[in-house]
């Protein structure tokens, strides 16, 4: 009897093994523990056994039971495992995944929106006006002579009927001023024009940032805060920055602005020709007669404005040795800023 | 905390309105979260005696009362003044005094008409104070006291109409937990004077009781006061009395336990009253009981004033007689020293407890009072002796008695005064606007901040230090001596808040109207063309704004455009002002073709330059030319070619995503294929073109066709028209359906000349309710199709709204639709 148990056992098994689908384990286990299995069968023959040896029988009986039990048990999770194991040998996991074909903004509108978003966190707002100006607007309104050198067709652009292309866009200050009373507190992106052949330090056309505050009690202290936060956003928070007296025809007092260099941490390198310092750009108070010509009454309100170069801040940012290459539009330069924030 | 104007009127005399009285608080900073109007009753709501009250026969509770109601004009009373009504409220007897509600009253929810019940007719009806509308309770009729003359209105035994406030007390403030605190703030905002109840001198002691007091605490407690008052005569309180508890929302109990809270409410300080005798004494040969404040053992067992027994943990603050716990220390009084009708002689505690003890204790017992509200947001120790004579002098004036002895004081560290100073110059500079001193002294008085001196500025508590003189204006501080109420006062800028506050912050200048210079949402717009053309894998370009004026020519423009000309250009290829951004798209696509790339998507937004009627304009536009593979390379999954379906989906996906409702038309550019490039309009307003670039274009820019073999599209948005369109879209969100959506598959053939958006809409229209969206997933033409048509594969999703959709209604929907597909298009199922 036990012999018989034993290969019964062996058999269940072996054919337990083969199993490989969640119904071949049902069958198995009716044939094995099945109202109509041998072993079930051999329960019924219990009663042909005397009372002393049945205790004994009845152990051997469970115990096959429990076996073949646990053998359905762990090939069933086998076979569950397997529906979601999946089969990686010969894998090449090396091969590159399928990538969503993303494009990229140009790195001067990436520093655009850089610069957009560090001054409108900083409550600034954003004002557009024509590129195609008149010279009141470009030059009188900003308070330059009218014999001033900046003003020869070998410097600016003109048009046909007697307009310009403005050359920095300081003209979107006068024009926000005629149209709205303090405070205001603006800067104007956009392009302007200058008649300069293009090459590395050089292009006619060009983008700038203008910023304007104007409001009671503006001082020289919000024109240093103001370009001090600028330039720890854009270049990280080790860059300093300083003004420096110069002239302006628009502000008084004027100030050329400088950072310190990106590119050697004010150290003193090539980029910035050993100084340690870069130029950003013009700032200054702006001038009471610039107020004046507005009908701001400039007793009551002052006001800062300065103004810096995109393409500059790009290059110094990126890198960028030419800035002919930024109006080339050339797939191997673009894609190198494909994700840049 | 609710509080009536009655009560209120009291401490201030307001003659404000209900609602400005609210805006009052809520600017004072307190703020009303509810107002309720207890209305008047009127001239038949009145005090009756109930004289019999027979059971109405077969009925459980219904009793026939005849009814006194004195000289009270009523047709139907008989001689001797009675009129019957029925009453059902089980404390109904012959003998009490009741509310009569005559025929023809209005009350809150009904009216009180005669009645025939069970063959009586009733008179009226006999009113509980939930259906007066002056409490919440309902637990039978009414029953006055019995000196009550009969006839007297409602309204003035209750002082209707009143009007309560529920008022939320921010938790820094527990002076504003009585009413005298709130009619201070008031009274601050409004520049009154606030009325004082008059206490009466107390008699001298006459009684002979004593009592021992110990205090062990005086960390925890740092004042006890105790006072015997011996005789008293506990019985119902006064009406008045009752009244000012019921509309604040405290049921009466009895004269000396009303007395308490009626102090409570009105100073914001809690008292207990203990029966005397039934303190225990330590010693047990000792001739008078004690009072302990202690801390609780671990394990004592404590039963309070609701009947519960708590096992204490040993930290509790107790108020304990010789033998063992009477009241948890500012939280809950214990039973069995309570006030009963049986009291004879009372011990009264006034006395402060250390807040963090308080809350421990209600927080760890899950015990929370109108005491332990009070306690734990820190009450002054300085009041108690005060607030003591005040409840004495209602009790002896109420419940009679005597006092026994001088009263029991155990105070062992005095509080210090707060002397804080406060600087105009600095209440300039935070707040905004100047305050001359005067204002501020008024203000500052009003809250019962005594002035002291004026001169120079230091921070902190500078009660007993030399005030020295001021350096300058800005130095100059006005230095007052703090409450003891206002434990939240310690710094200036707490003043600062006070006089802020109580000056109105509408007197803090506002700002003008906001100018807005910036047009946010086209700087969204052209910032989200140019993020949707990045998504669809092209880059951007920058270009000169200044071409080639022979290019436009190239484009199959038969003249020149109307150019802007430069006077003194730099060369002639750039010596106009550009009207079309495609020119430089094609040369920048010629340059990166030439430098071996094949899979080219590029975008520029930026102006064009126009002339008009004499002057310009330079609007801004979005142009974008495609070429090569549809996806990004990969050795497993091969991507299309950019085709008029990528491009199509391209242009339409965005205007789609801002909820433009489009028309469309073919494109008239002379640069593009027919057939397949599109203008989109709204009502005449361009949004912009897509197209195929004819090949003959293309070299003009020595793009060679033959060698590309690639498709050409351009795209273009007039991305101003845009932002001038979706501006006025908003969003507003739908309820997510709440039953399944249904799709079914439906196979048709379709005449060539009908085109797919034709079936959509028929398909659509046949119900706009029901049919959510028709998609299609297969076109397909060969030989085993009818000749002159085609066939399409659509899915149609279905749902309802209010229900699910049976298979019934969908069949029924589905046969609809084929048949007006039928009708309409000739269309046919395959
Ligand atoms: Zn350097």
């Amino acid at each position: 009897m036990q012999d018989q148990l034993e290969s019964l056992i062996l058999e269940a098994e072996q054919e337990i093994e083969k199993c490989s689908a969640p119904n071949d384990i049902l069958n198995v286990r009716a044939k094995y523990l099945g109202k109509k299995s041998v072993l079930n069968g051999l329960y019924g023959r219990m009663r042909e056994l005397s009372k002393e040896e049945r205790p004994a029988f009845g152990g051997l009986l469970n115990s096959a039971r429990v076996k073949i039990e646990a053998f359905l048990e762990s090939r069933s999770e086998a076979i569950k495992q397997a529906a979601w194991k999946k089969d990686s040998s010969g894998f090449d996991y090396t091969l590159p995944g399928v990538s969503l074909s993303r494009g990229g903004l140009h790195p001067l509108s990436i520093v655009r929106r850089q610069i957009d978003e560090v001054f409108m966190s900083m409550g600034f707002e954003i004002a557009e006006a024509d590129e195609i100006e008149d010279e009141f607007h470009n030059f009188d309104a900003l308070n330059t002579p009218k014999d001033h050198p900046s003003r020869n067709l070998a410097d600016t652009f003109y048009v046909e009927g007697g307009k310009l292309l403005r050359t920095q866009t300081s003209t979107v200050q006068i024009r926000v001023m005629e149209k709205y009373k303090p405070p205001i507190k603006i800067i104007s992106p956009g392009r302007c024009y200058r008649n300069d052949k293009p090459d590395p330090s050089h292009s006619p056309v060009f983008t700038q940032v203008e910023a304007l505050v104007v409001d009671k009690g503006i001082s020289m202290i919000d024109l240093q805060d103001t370009l001090q936060s600028f330039a720890r956003i854009m270049f990280g928070t080790k860059v300093k920055s300083r003004i420096r007296p110069h002239f302006f025809p628009f502000t008084e007092p004027s100030a050329e602005m400088d950072i310190s260099c990106v590119a050697c941490d004010g150290q003193g390198c090539r980029v910035c020709k050993q100084s340690g310092w870069l130029e950003m750009g013009g700032a200054g108070m702006v001038d009471p007669a610039v107020f004046d010509t507005l009908g701001i009454d400039s007793e009551i309100y002052t006001g800062f404005a300065f103004g810096l170069g995109v393409e500059r801040i790009a290059m110094l940012k990126y890198n960028i040795p030419d800035m002919r290459i930024l109006f080339e539009n050339d797939l191997r330069m673009l894609r190198q800023f494909r994700g840049e924030l | 905390m609710k509080i009536a104007l009655s009560w209120l009127k009291q401490y201030l005399d307001i003659d404000s309105g209900v609602q400005e009285l609210s805006q009052l608080l809520t600017f004072a900073g307190i703020e009303v979260e509810g107002i309720e109007e207890i209305p008047a009753l009127g001239k038949t709501v009145i005090a009756a005696e109930v004289v019999s009250a027979e059971r109405v026969p077969k009925t459980d509770h219904l009793r026939l009362c005849m009814v006194n109601i004195g000289d009270m004009p009523y047709d139907e009373k008989d001689e001797n003044n009675l009129i019957p009504v029925i009453c059902g409220a089980p404390n109904c007897r012959a003998g009490i005094k009741a509310v009569l509600a005559l025929p023809g009253t209005s009350l809150k929810d009904f009216k009180i008409k005669k009645a025939k019940i069970r063959g009586i007719v009733s008179h009226g009806m006999l009113c509980s104070e939930k259906e007066l509308g002056i409490s919440d309770s309902h637990g039978g009729i009414i029953e006055l006291e019995p000196d009550v003359k009969i006839g007297t209105l409602a309204d003035e035994i209750y002082g209707l109409p009143d009007v309560s406030f529920e008022l939320e007390i921010t938790p820094d403030r527990s002076d504003l937990l009585g009413y005298k605190g709130i009619a201070r703030d008031l009274s601050a905002k409004l520049l009154l004077k606030t009325k004082e109840p008059a206490i009466p001198a107390l008699p001298k002691p006459a009684g002979t009781l004593k009592i021992g007091l110990t205090n062990l605490e005086p960390k925890l407690c740092p004042r006890y006061t105790l006072r015997i008052i011996e005789g008293v005569k506990i019985a119902p309180s006064p009406q008045w009395l009752q009244n000012t508890l019921l509309k604040s929302g405290l049921r009466p109990i009895n004269n000396v336990v009303d007395i308490t809270n009626y102090v409570m409410f009105e100073s914001g300080h809690p008292l207990h009253a203990f029966d005397y005798d039934k303190l225990a004494t330590k010693e047990d040969n000792q001739s008078h009981p004690d009072i302990i404040v202690r801390l609780a053992e671990p394990k004592e067992e404590f039963i309070a004033l609701d009947g519960k027994k708590y096992i204490l943990d040993g930290d509790e603050l107790l108020i304990a007689d010789g033998k063992s716990p009477s009241a948890l220390a500012g939280v809950m009084g214990g039973q069995g020293s309570s006030i009963t009708d049986e009291t004879v002689n009372i011990a009264l505690e006034s006395a402060a407890f250390e807040p963090g003890s308080v809350r421990k204790t209600s927080y760890k017992h899950k015990l929370s009072t109108d005491s332990s509200y009070r306690f734990e947001r820190h009450l002054s120790a300085e009041y108690a002796v005060s607030i003591s004579d005040r409840a004495t002098a209602l009790i002896l004036e109420i419940a009679g008695g005597k006092l026994a002895g001088e009263l029991l004081d155990s105070y062992p560290q005095p509080e210090e005064p707060v002397v804080l100073g406060v600087r105009p110059s600095r209440f300039e500079l935070l707040i905004g606007y100047e305050m001359d001193e005067s204002r501020m002294k008024d203000i500052l008085a009003s809250l019962n901040f005594s002035y002291v001196a004026k001169g120079g500025f230091e921070h902190g508590n500078r009660h007993g230090i030399d005030i020295l003189p001021a350096q300058d204006e800005r130095d100059a501080a006005l230095y007052f001596k703090i409450p003891g109420f206002r434990k939240d006062v310690t710094r200036e800028v707490d003043i600062l808040e006070e006089l802020s506050r109580l000056d109105g912050y509408d007197k803090v200048p506002q700002p003008e109207d906001r100018q807005e210079i910036m047009d946010r949402h086209a700087y969204k717009i052209n910032n989200a063309a140019s993020d949707w053309l990045v998504a669809h894998g092209a880059f951007e370009t920058l270009n000169y704004s200044f071409v080639d004026p022979s290019r436009m020519r190239c484009l199959g423009y038969e003249d020149e455009p109307d150019f802007i000309r430069l006077i003194n250009p730099q060369s002639a290829n750039q010596s106009v002002m550009r009207t079309s951004l495609i020119p430089q798209l094609l040369t920048n696509l010629a340059y990166n073709l030439n430098h071996s790339e094949r899979d080219i998507r590029l975008f520029e937004l930026g102006r064009i330059y126009l002339k008009q009627d004499g002057s310009h304009k330079e609007p801004k536009r979005l142009a974008a030319v495609f070429t090569g593979s549809a996806g990004e390379m990969h050795f497993a999954k091969k991507a299309g070619e950019i085709d008029y379906y990528w491009v199509k989906g391209c242009f339409e996906g965005w205007l789609n995503q801002l909820g433009l409702n489009y028309g469309v038309s073919p494109a008239e550019h002379p640069y593009l294929t027919e057939g397949e490039s599109f203008a989109y309009e709204i009502d005449g307003v361009e949004l912009g073109y897509f197209g195929r670039v004819l090949p003959p274009v293309l070299e003009a820019w020595d793009i060679d066709v033959q060698i590309l073999k690639q498709e050409v599209w351009v795209l273009e948005y007039n991305v101003e028209n845009i932002a001038e369109i979706s501006r006025k879209i908003s969003r507003v969100y739908q309820d997510i359906p709440r039953y399944p959506a249904v799709m079914r598959d439906l196979s048709i053939l379709v005449p060539l000349e009908v085109s797919y958006q034709k079936v959509r809409d028929y398909i659509l229209e046949t119900d706009r309710s029901l049919i959510q969206s028709v998609s299609p997933f297969d076109e397909y033409r060969s030989e085993q199709i009818p000749q002159g048509f085609r066939s399409l594969s659509l899915h149609i999703v279905l749902q309802d709204q209010e229900k699910t959709l049976t298979d019934e209604r969908i069949d029924t929907l589905m046969v609809l639709v084929q048949k007006v597909l039928k009708e309409k298009l000739n269309v046919s199922m395959r």
